[in-house]
This record gives structure tokens, C-alpha cells and sequence, in this order.
């Protein structure tokens, strides 16, 4: 239980050299260790989404993903997302489609198109909606949320 | 009247004003909270659905690594509490009533350590007899959940008799003459499961107590100020002592209307004299929060040869669980759903309200809509099909037009119902019902309230000519605040972005009844409007002084008022105000007038009259798997008279959410409960629609404005979560002849019931 790894990992660019219990998770890293709050809590077993963040390009669920096998790893968040000052597509088309309610599903479910718009930077919306079935919404219905990553697919294709 | 006018900036699509945090992590939910040396507190829950407490022994856990308190309900004197009976304890005192009741709490350094030491609590519990189903618990000879029930306090409203407690009537001419005139009597039972919230951050709270008599807590409530005096009344001490404050929130839908953790973090943090952090677990989520009743409803309805309604029987039954909760306001708004939006000359509808010793319940998003109106509308399908009658037929053969009387003996005005009903019809292309084979098409329709209860706005003018609006409510995600935000600003001839809004702490915001009952924007826009127009009031003699002109004779455009080729412009008027004058501030109260209805109708009616009523339908268009049962949502129509669209995008996105957790209860969720043990306390086996399961929503906007609403608005917020279940219902009978009458409509019902 209290046994100690050290852990190399890159945040949003930022390389971390940190001491963490083998029981904590990714999540638990980010959080408390980091105070990056943007990946949420809820359900803690990688049912609901909410903690999804990118690690090395590809979303996972970082509740029940252990902190020490991500040594090395290069870990985007959603308070790593934009470039500067200037918004992700992904973010501004959340903003003015109004994809976006209460907010707490938002951080998860935006790492998680970023990640799935890699692998498929031009989906139809049948497929966005199965890439974003691992994250659960109550507020919107996931109407608004998928025009919002069709937008933002079709304005990063247009780049 | 209002809404043929052009606006600046109501009526427009513009973007919510807490948009961009929420996009990029920078938002502070409730969750994300912390303070310096805080504790983390668990809960020890019962294993038992009815016990005697025979022992508690802590002492093993007060020795555990990091415990720093233990709690039970014999170390702190704490009061019952209940929003209409008292008969809710913080820890349990003598006995346990149901499987979940919170026993003791542990604060320690981490929330493994304070995991672990709940372990080391021995209870030593004696068995007692106990009632799980509704209509035993209604028998006499059945075990009383509260043997005491004559004893705990009650709101003069409840009627209560052993395991009931709450009973409504309403009563409208002589419904056995309507049976005997009537062409054919049509009588079914349906029931409805228990369902969660489901709203993605768990119930979470900090408290810290500032002095012996005074606390923080900084929590994800909906309602500041009832969680105040809830918590004033626990403790024994001042409300004005108690600050409540909602960093922020990740969904409510009426599961984070009472108290959640806040009871137990400040009970902890008291023994502990440290901050204490509470936060429910996904299990304790799916276990132990206030989910919506499971009800059975028994509906009697007689009809003449066309069809028209001449007699509604009907009764309600709520399981309430071992505390009463919402349960009686359910059971008591239930019979106006289980009336309809239709004319009936004439009706006897009774809501009632049972203990049993299943989990205590809640008030979720329409609390009392989606039970009786999956009885009451999938009753009128089976009518019209008996009676060889289009269902689109037989609705408007009954449904309530304007000047309409309700069964509540209320005149109708504003009534969208049957544009609605059209508008839905035609987009989901009624006219082919069953277009393939396991394919078919079903409606249903519904009105709601736009609940009454007081909120309070305070306005100041600020230095850069911007303006503060502090008001008391919690900005649930519906976009509320910035639909008032929107109000304000069209009549202070401000950009939206000029409003800053300060909300959710009952400390410095004024009182307000809280964030529910479709009527946050309606009545914090109501009240901030007549505030700003006190503050404008003040800017004019203000302004007028400066230009040495007359009040009458100023114009007011971009931020200033003008007097021919002079101006001041409003900052300039803030700062003049603000050295000489002691600032430029405003504040109104608004509560929404009731309606008029005819008392004699009704007897111990929570809500006997609907202010501004809203009228709805749901149109849907799905197929069954022959094989597997299992039923694909192919289109979803929703069509609702919302009075006037202050916002349209997050209009829809109350429509769009709605609907799907609508379709939600319909189709895949059930707290699946067995001798009070709940059997799928997990978020894989309670299963909520995901961006899979649901089609893109499609809204039809009808406005009907209301007279009291601002710029004709009307309360938006639940009546989306009333009418999937009968639509979806409706649509399943058409599709492969099936017809359900349990809630929810699963492949194995299907294939098998």
C-alpha cells in the first residue's frame, strides 16, 4: 500500500519528476499532486468519462488508469488544450453552439473527440456519436455536442 | 405582445456568460474545493433494511491510522429533520429503517484511512419485520416503518395513518355518473422503477465551523437557503450562522435538492474541529441518494362513442422509502398529471404517499410528471385503438383549449397545447404511424407548472460602466443566469457581456427559493428587470443633474444618456456616484402571482393551481429488433409552448437533455431494488443513454406568451423528462403490438411480458 514510485511524466509540455503510492491513480496525480482539477471525478471506474484526458495521443480514463504505468508517458489535459491563448476548435465550437451546460461531463468529453478526431479527423455522425459513448452527459441530450465536434472537425480539416 | 418586438439582446442565441471556463478546465466545481487541513469523511451505512441497534462500538476505530473523530447518532444531539415530516435522522439513533441509513461517520487525514477505519465499527443489529411493496405497507396488519409516526412533527397539509403519510384529492362532479353514461370504462394498473438523477458529479460538501455557533459549507446544493435552515434546524443554531456556498455544480435534476453530504461534513468537522470533506461515492450514488419514486398507478377512464372523456378515476401510489421526503409533494402534484391537459367534466384523482423500508426518495426533474403520464397517455392509446380512433385523433377531441377549464377549476390561457400537437405531429410524419414492419411512430402529451417561491436581485452600477447582479440562486447548468443576465441587459441597453453575475452564497446574495421548478430564469429575471429599472430611475436624476437637463428630456443609447450633443456615460455616472453619492445600487423582489382555481375541488393539494402553465408533446419514431427486443430510437421530436425564447440555444438544450433522460427512465433505467437492497449500484449495470443510444432531438419552439413571464416566457426546465416514457411506450405498441405497462420498457418485457 505505501510503497513509493518515482514517476517521469510530461503534463501539458511540463516534465514532472514526482513520488507517488503504487494505489494512486492518474487521476489522483493530476489532481492532488498537480492541482489540475480539469479532469473530473465521478465514478472512479472508467464507466462515466468524466476523467478522460490524452496520454501519448490517445484518450484514456485516467480513474482507473495507475499513475505508475504511465512512466514517461506524455499526458494532455484539457487545461493543456489550447494553443496560448487561442481556444481549441474543439473548445470555441463547444462555446458557441451552446454544446456545453452544467460543464462537469465537458473537460472529458472534449479530450475525448480531441483523441478520437485524430484517429478520425473527418467522422460522420454516426461515428462521432460512437466515439464519444464513453462519456455520459445528463444535461444536453448530446445533441449540441456532437454538432459542436463536427464543427470543430470541419474547421481543423479546413486548416 | 412583447415578442413581436425587436430586441437587442433577448430573443438572441449569445453565448452563456460561465461558458469558457467550463471549456477549459478553469471552472471550480464544489468537487474541485479544498481547504487547508482538511479531513476526509466517510459514512458507515446499514446493512439491514429494519433493526434494532443493539451496540455500537467505536473504540477500534478511534485508534485507526488518521482517524481524527468518530460520529454517532449518540455522541452530538442533532434534530430530526424532513421537508414535511420530520422523520429523517443524520445518524440513526435507536433504529435503522432502511438498507443505506448512515449509522456513524469517520473524519481522518485521507479517505482510505477514513474507508478503512469504517470497517473497524462494530454494530451489533437486531432484526426487525419490514414492508418492501407499497401496497402491503397500505395493509393494516403490516409492520409500521415508523411506530411512532403520530409523534414526529408534520406540515399541516399531511394527512397521514400508520405507513401512509400524505394524502390528495381532487374532485370534479360525480364520476359514477360518468361511468354510467359513459360508451366503454377502460381500467389498468401501471408501475414505474426507481430511477437516479443521474447528474455526473457526485453530491459533495466541505464544512469548516468558524466559531462554536457558526459554519461553511461549500457544497453542490440547488437550494442555498433550504440546505440553511435545514442545517440550522439539525444543529440548534442560528440560519444567519450557517454560509452556505456553491463554488459550482455539475448537474442537479432535482437529486441535489435536499441535503446530500452536508449534514455529515459538518457533523465531522465539528467533532474533528477541522475542516471535513464529504463526498458521496458512485455506489453510494446508485445506493443511497434520493432517487424518483417507483410508483403504481390504477386508472379507471369512461368515453362516449366519439371518444370524449366523461370520467377519471384514478389513484397514485408512491413508495416514499423509510423517510418521507418528496414523497407526499409527488403524490400530491401526480393527480394533476394523472388529469392531463384535457377537459373532464368529471374526475376523482387521489395521490398518495407510503412508507415503506426501501431507500427514502426525492424530488427529480418533474418530480410527479413521468409516472402518471406514462399511465394517463399510454391509457389514451389503448382507448383510441379500442375505439378504432387515430390517437392523434382522440387528444384533440379532449385536450384543454384557451379559456378551457382544468380539473382544478383553473381558466387555461396561453394554451399551446394544440399547436404543439400539430407541429409535432407533421415533423414526425404521423400520417405513415407504422411505416415498416416493427417500426412505428407514438405521441403523448403533458403541461406543468411554472412553480411560485421568491427571488430577490441586487444591482450596482460599476466603475467601468458594467453592471453587478447578485442573486441567490445556483447556476445549474441551464443557462438561467444568463437568460436573466440577458433581461437585464436589454433593459439597461447593455451588451450581455456587460452583466457580471454573483450567485450562490447566502451570505451576500439576497434569499431565493432556489434553482428547481422551472422557475429560476422566470422568477430571477422578473425580479432583476424591476431592479434594473429602479437603478435606470436613479441614472436618470443622476443624469440629469450632471447635463442640466430635464429627466424626461434624456436619451439613453451606448452606455450613456444624452442631452442633446452631451453626455455622461454610464461609468461616468458610477464614479460621480461613488465618490459623492454613495454608489449607484438597486434591488426588487419578484413572486409569481397565483392562479385562481376552485378550492372546492381540491383537498390537501400541494400546488392546487399551475401559474403559467406550459403544455408539451413528444413524438417519436422507432424500431424493435424482432430477435433481441431491443428498440432503436430512429427520430425524436419534441414540441413545447415555452412562452417566449430568451435564449433559444439553451432553450433547446433543456428540451434536448430533457428528452434524452426522459428516454433514459423509458427505456434502460431502474434502481433495481430487492428486499431494500438495490442490486445495480453501479454505472454499468444502471445504465444511462449515451451519444449511442439516442438520435440528434429535434425542438419545435411554440410561444403562447404568458402574461406573467418575462417577455412572455414560461418555466422550461422539466416538462422535457415528462412524456419519453409514454411516448416511447406508445411507439413500441405501434411498432410490434406490445403493449408495457411497466416502466422501464425493457427487451426481456418485450420479448417476453
Amino acid at each position: 500500500m505505501s510503497t513509493t514510485h518515482e514517476l517521469n511524466l510530461t503534463v501539458n509540455g511540463e516534465e514532472w519528476q514526482l513520488s507517488v503510492k503504487g494505489t494512486e491513480t492518474l487521476l489522483e496525480v493530476l489532481r492532488k499532486h498537480l492541482t489540475l482539477t480539469g479532469a473530473k471525478s465521478n465514478c472512479l471506474e472508467g464507466e462515466c468519462g468524466v476523467c478522460a484526458v490524452l496520454m501519448n495521443g490517445r484518450v484514456v480514463n485516467s480513474c482507473i488508469l495507475l499513475a505508475a504505468q504511465c512512466e514517461g508517458a506524455q499526458i494532455t489535459t484539457i487545461e493543456g488544450l489550447a494553443n496560448g491563448e487561442t481556444m481549441h476548435a474543439l473548445q470555441t465550437a463547444f462555446l458557441n453552439r451552446g454544446a456545453v451546460q452544467c460543464g462537469y461531463c465537458i473537460p472529458g468529453m472534449i479530450m475525448t473527440a480531441a483523441g478520437y478526431l485524430k484517429e478520425n479527423p473527418a467522422p460522420t455522425e454516426e461515428e462521432i456519436r460512437e466515439g464519444l459513448c464513453g462519456t455520459l452527459c445528463r444535461c444536453t441530450g448530446y445533441t449540441k455536442i456532437v454538432e459542436a465536434v463536427q464543427e470543430a472537425a470541419q474547421t481543423m480539416g479546413a486548416k | 405582445m412583447t415578442a413581436a418586438k425587436e430586441f437587442e439582446v433577448v430573443g438572441k442565441r449569445l453565448n452563456r456568460l460561465d461558458g469558457e471556463g467550463k471549456v477549459t478546465g478553469a471552472a471550480v466545481y464544489a468537487s474541485d474545493f479544498a481547504l487547508p487541513g482538511m479531513l476526509h469523511g466517510k459514512i458507515l451505512r446499514s446493512p439491514h433494511a429494519h433493526a434494532r441497534i443493539v451496540r455500537i462500538d467505536t473504540t477500534a476505530a478511534r485508534k485507526m491510522p488518521g482517524v481524527r473523530a468518530v460520529v454517532t447518532g449518540a455522541s452530538q444531539k442533532l434534530n430530526r429533520f424532513g421537508n414535511f415530516i420530520k422523520d429523517f435522522e443524520v445518524f440513526a439513533s435507536e433504529r435503522v429503517y432502511h438498507v443505506g441509513q448512515p449509522v456513524a461517520g469517520i473524519a481522518a487525514d485521507t479517505e482510505y484511512a477514513a474507508k478503512q477505519a469504517l470497517r473497524a465499527i462494530e454494530v451489533e443489529y437486531a432484526e426487525l419485520p419490514a414492508v418492501f411493496d407499497v401496497m402491503e405497507a397500505l395493509d393494516k396488519a403490516a409492520p409500521l416503518v415508523h411506530p411512532d409516526w403520530q409523534s414526529l412533527k408534520a406540515a399541516p397539509i399531511i394527512v397521514r395513518e400508520g405507513n401512509r403519510c400524505s394524502r390528495t384529492v381532487i374532485k370534479v362532479g360525480d364520476v359514477e355518473e360518468g361511468f354510467r353514461n359513459s360508451y366503454r370504462v377502460y381500467e389498468h394498473v401501471f408501475r414505474t422503477s426507481a430511477v437516479h438523477a443521474g447528474y455526473t458529479e457526485p453530491r459533495v460538501a466541505v464544512a469548516q465551523w468558524t466559531a462554536s455557533d457558526q459554519a461553511t459549507i461549500w457544497c453542490n446544493t440547488q437550494l442555498l437557503f433550504d440546505t440553511q435552515s435545514t442545517l440550522a434546524e439539525i444543529f440548534g443554531i442560528s440560519p444567519s450562522h450557517i454560509r452556505v456556498i456553491v463554488p459550482g455544480i455539475g448537474g442537479g435534476f432535482g437529486g441535489k435538492l435536499r441535503l446530500g453530504m452536508e449534514h455529515y461534513a459538518m457533523a465531522l468537522a465539528r467533532a474533528a474541529k477541522r475542516p471535513v470533506r464529504v463526498m458521496s461515492s458512485s455506489e453510494e450514488e446508485l445506493t443511497a441518494a434520493l432517487f424518483r419514486q417507483p410508483t403504481t398507478i390504477e386508472l379507471k377512464t369512461g368515453v362516449d362513442r366519439e371518444g370524449h372523456i366523461l370520467a377519471k378515476q384514478g389513484r397514485i401510489v408512491v413508495d416514499a422509502g423509510a423517510c418521507s421526503g418528496s414523497g407526499p409533494l409527488v403524490a400530491s402534484t401526480g393527480t394533476m398529471i394523472l388529469a392531463g391537459p384535457y377537459r373532464l367534466p368529471n374526475a376523482n384523482l387521489e395521490g398518495i404517499s407510503v412508507y415503506t423500508n426501501n431507500h427514502p426518495n426525492g424530488s427529480i426533474r418533474a418530480p410527479s410528471g413521468p409516472m402518471p403520464n406514462f399511465a394517463t397517455e399510454s391509457q389514451m392509446d389503448m382507448i383510441a385503438e379500442d375505439l378504432g380512433l387515430d390517437p392523434l385523433e382522440l387528444r384533440r377531441r379532449n385536450i384543454l383549449r384557451e379559456g378551457d377549464i382544468a380539473v382544478n377549476g383553473q381558466k387555461m390561457t396561453a394554451v399551446g397545447l394544440e399547436e404543439c400537437l400539430d407541429k409535432a405531429a407533421v415533423a414526425i410524419g404521423w400520417d405513415h404511424r407504422k411505416p415498416e414492419h416493427n417500426r412505428g411512430k407514438g405521441l403523448a402529451c403533458g403541461w406543468w407548472m411554472t412553480s411560485r417561491g421568491s427571488s430577490g436581485s441586487y444591482l450596482k452600477l460599476m466603475q467601468d460602466g458594467t453592471l453587478t447582479m447578485m442573486v441567490g440562486v445556483v447556476e445549474m447548468g441551464t443557462g438561467a443566469l444568463t437568460g436573466a443576465a440577458q433581461v437585464v441587459a436589454e433593459e439597461m441597453g447593455m451588451k450581455l457581456t456587460d452583466i457580471n453575475v454573483v450567485s450562490a452564497d447566502s451570505l451576500t446574495t439576497p434569499y431565493d427559493f432556489g434553482s428547481q421548478g422551472s422557475r429560476t430564469m422566470f422568477a430571477v429575471a422578473n425580479a432583476s428587470r424591476e431592479a434594473a429599472r429602479d437603478l435606470l430611475g436613479k441614472m436618470r436624476v443622476r443624469a440629469a443633474k450632471a447635463l442640466g437637463a430635464d429627466e424626461q428630456a434624456l436619451a439613453m443609447r451606448d452606455k450613456a444618456f444624452w442631452s442633446g450633443e452631451k453626455k455622461i456615460t454610464f461609468a461616468e455616472l458610477a464614479a460621480q456616484a461613488n465618490t459623492a453619492g454613495g454608489g449607484l445600487i438597486a434591488e426588487a423582489t419578484y413572486i409569481a402571482p397565483a392562479a385562481e382555481h376552485d378550492a372546492s375541488r381540491v383537498q390537501n393539494h400541494f400546488s392546487p393551481s399551475w401559474p403559467s402553465p406550459s403544455f408539451h408533446v413528444h413524438a417519436t419514431d422507432l424500431s424493435v429488433d424482432d430477435v433481441l427486443g431491443e428498440v432503436t430510437i430512429n427520430r425524436y421530436v419534441v414540441a413545447q409552448d415555452v412562452g417566449y425564447a430568451i435564449n433559444p440555444t439553451y432553450l433547446e438544450g433543456q428540451l434536448e437533455g430533457g428528452a434524452v433522460q426522459g428516454v433514459g427512465q423509458a427505456l434502460s433505467e431502474e434502481i433495481i431494488i430487492a428486499n431494500g437492497h438495490v442490486q445495480n449500484g453501479n454505472l454499468t449495470d444502471y445504465k444511462m443513454p449515451t451519444a449511442m443510444d439516442v438520435p440528434k432531438i429535434e425542438v419545435i419552439l411554440v410561444t403562447h406568451p404568458s402574461v406573467a413571464g418575462p417577455y412572455g416566457a414560461k418555466g422550461v426546465g422539466e416538462p422535457p423528462t415528462i412524456q419519453p416514457p409514454a411516448a416511447v411506450a406508445n411507439a413500441v405498441a405501434a411498432a410490434c403490438g406490445k403493449r408495457i405497462m411497466h416502466l422501464p420498457i425493457t427487451a426481456e418485457k418485450i420479448l417476453l411480458g
